[in-house]
């Protein structure tokens, strides 16, 4: 009987705080979606950073593992942290033990502040990136969302290699990629078949294409992605789906940009040719297409005359 | 034609006048409607400086909106230091007499000068370049056929987005090495000869403390005998690396453009067809 009592109030301590309150995070209700087993995911709304979001448009992930809680980019702000940190706890009683920042856009790691008892883990490339760009990132993420975040919060994180790696005793695959940002993680969980594919997969929501080295480089990483034996992918932003469809349709969207940047660009006209004209139908549910694609030109443009104009190297 | 032009004509007396164009109009319908079309006497930008920079650059030479004077742009800059801008006021050359002077401007730039475009003998009124905007702003050009000035133009928001970083990613720190470089393609086509020029130059307005104003000032555009064919100054609100896109005339033996600095650097090549 005592036994018996103990047995369950272990289990009681053990099973997630079940809350029936809703986590609230900018007047909406946070929600973790079931990817996989003891694998969730936190999906962000598919729109730029703006004072009605609050900032909360990228995706996070968590996997619980009897070690603790593997935590996979943390959000916009540490006040989004701390909202994940009350979802997470509902889901599982495991702390967040690790978080692991897939690249350096604001949307992906601001949030690690909340996180402080958490070992920090990103690409080398990444936390050069970080270092290089997070006070601008800051005032951008400021501006935009009319919050203000505390600076000295931003930590950077601990260096991890590509390769198979050990959380505890949970084994991950990272691979070391470059085509979003100059420092993107994609992560591989083989147990559950999960492909973490942070910004190198966009679906229904329109690639951002500030920092990329080049379209080519994302689109040959991409089709290596491709190949992995995953069952389900969980994109940056956007909804989780086969890794297949979310891949392809990154593929098709960066494919057309390339095209259309190279025919205009090699024809001696300008950037707002370019512009000009109705986006394909295929990327018509696409959100912030037009948005994205404008950006996309301005960023890209010159670097395309550069190449096919003047002769620059790839 | 007091309802296609802005004058400097008391508004009370305006009025009376506007009312009896109306009832002379309505007698006697205008022998081009098309140009009552596309054409309006108020700023549709509806922005405060125009009337500052009307008298400054127009002078009190008659002044009409005209939509046949098209800038293309994006809607928002996504980075404020380079944001292509496109004039097209082909409509309007094609509708009568030829095109003398192209005056660009940015309502709220502490430069807002963009250039002086002559085409002379050779330029079409087609221009492309990337200029700088200190922040969202109305982007007017004033074409001038005959006596009147024809405007165009068109608002850019002036934010990027969330993982822009202005300045960083971009910056040149070692323009040094490619100072002076002046590159250049001309497209040949059968109407007109496109020529599309970068310059790598730092294009320092002075604005910045500590910083002397050293930028390109002038570029012109010569036939293959040496004859000037078109001319365009430009301020330092034009963007770093200026880059152009000219429509030229065909000409057989191509053109030279040569280009001038206010430190008295001199650039120049020769692009053939």
């Amino acid at each position: 009987m005592k036994a018996h009592f103990l047995g369950s109030l272990a289990a009681l301590l053990a099973a997630p705080l079940l809350a029936s309150e809703p986590v609230m995070f900018c007047e909406r209700p946070l929600v973790a979606q079931p990817v996989a087993e003891n694998t969730w995911m936190v999906e962000g709304l598919t729109e730029e950073l703006s004072t009605s979001n609050c900032g909360h448009i990228g995706n996070q992930a968590f996997i619980a593992t009897p070690n603790g809680v593997i935590l996979i980019d943390s959000g916009s702000s540490p006040h989004f942290g701390e909202a994940l940190k009350t979802l997470i706890a509902q889901h599982t009683s495991q702390p967040v033990r690790w978080v692991l920042t897939t690249h350096h856009h604001p949307d992906h790691f601001f949030g690690n502040a909340a996180f402080d008892k958490a070992q920090h883990l990103t690409l080398a490339t990444t936390r050069d990136l970080m270092a290089r760009d997070t006070d601008a990132l800051i005032d951008n993420v400021e501006r935009l969302t009319g919050r203000s975040l505390e600076r000295s919060s931003v930590a950077l994180p601990e260096v991890i290699e590509a390769g198979d790696i050990t959380l505890g005793s949970y084994p991950l695959t990272l691979y070391a990629m470059s085509g979003h940002s100059g420092g993107d993680l994609v992560i591989m969980d083989h147990a559950t078949g999960v492909l973490f594919l942070g910004d190198m997969g966009f679906y229904q929501r329109a690639a951002a294409t500030a920092h990329t080295p080049g379209l080519q480089q994302w689109l040959e990483e991409l089709h290596d992605l491709r190949i992995l034996n995953a069952t389900i992918a969980v994109p940056g932003h956007g909804p989780s789906a086969p890794p297949a469809t979310i891949i392809d349709q990154t593929i098709d969207y960066l494919e057309w940009l390339d095209q259309r940047l190279s025919d205009v660009a090699s024809e001696g006209l300008g950037a707002n040719h370019a512009l000009a004209g109705e986006l394909p139908d295929t990327f018509s549910t696409i959100a912030l297409a037009e948005y994205e694609f404008t950006r996309s030109v301005m960023q890209l443009y010159p670097r395309y005359e550069a190449r096919l104009l003047w002769g620059a190297p790839h | 034609m007091v309802l296609l032009t802005q004058t400097f004509i008391p508004p009370r007396l305006a009025a009376t006048l506007a009312a009896l164009a109306c009832l002379l109009i309505s007698v006697f319908p205008p022998a081009s409607h098309a140009a009552t079309l596309n054409t309006a006497e108020k700023d549709p930008l509806n922005s405060f400086m125009w009337p500052v920079y009307r008298e400054r650059f127009l002078g009190d030479a008659s002044v009409v909106f005209d939509e046949r004077v098209i800038v293309n742009a994006p809607r928002f800059a996504e980075d404020s230091g380079q944001v292509p801008i496109e004039l097209d006021a082909s409509a309007l050359e094609a509708s009568g007499e030829p095109i003398t002077d192209i005056i660009a401007w940015v309502d709220l730039n502490p430069i807002p000068r963009l250039f002086t475009y002559s085409p002379m003998s050779h330029g079409l009124a087609k221009l492309s370049l990337n200029i700088r905007l200190e922040q969202a702003s109305a982007v007017r050009v004033a074409v001038k056929q005959g006596d009147t000035w024809h405007v165009g133009g068109t608002y850019i928001e002036a934010e990027g987005g969330g993982c822009t970083t202005p300045g960083i990613a971009t910056a040149d720190t070692d323009w040094e090495n490619t100072f002076g470089e002046l590159q250049g393609r001309l497209f040949d086509n059968e109407d007109e000869q496109r020529l599309r020029l970068r310059l790598s130059h730092p294009m320092d307005s002075g604005l910045i403390p500590s910083q002397p104003a050293f930028y390109v000032q002038s570029f012109e555009m010569l036939d293959h005998q040496g004859q000037q064919v078109a001319t365009l100054d430009i301020e330092a609100s034009v963007s770093a690396n200026p880059t152009l896109g000219l429509h030229m005339r065909p000409s057989p033996g191509g053109y030279v453009i040569g280009a001038r600095d206010n430190n008295g650097n001199r650039f120049s090549m020769g692009l053939q067809p």
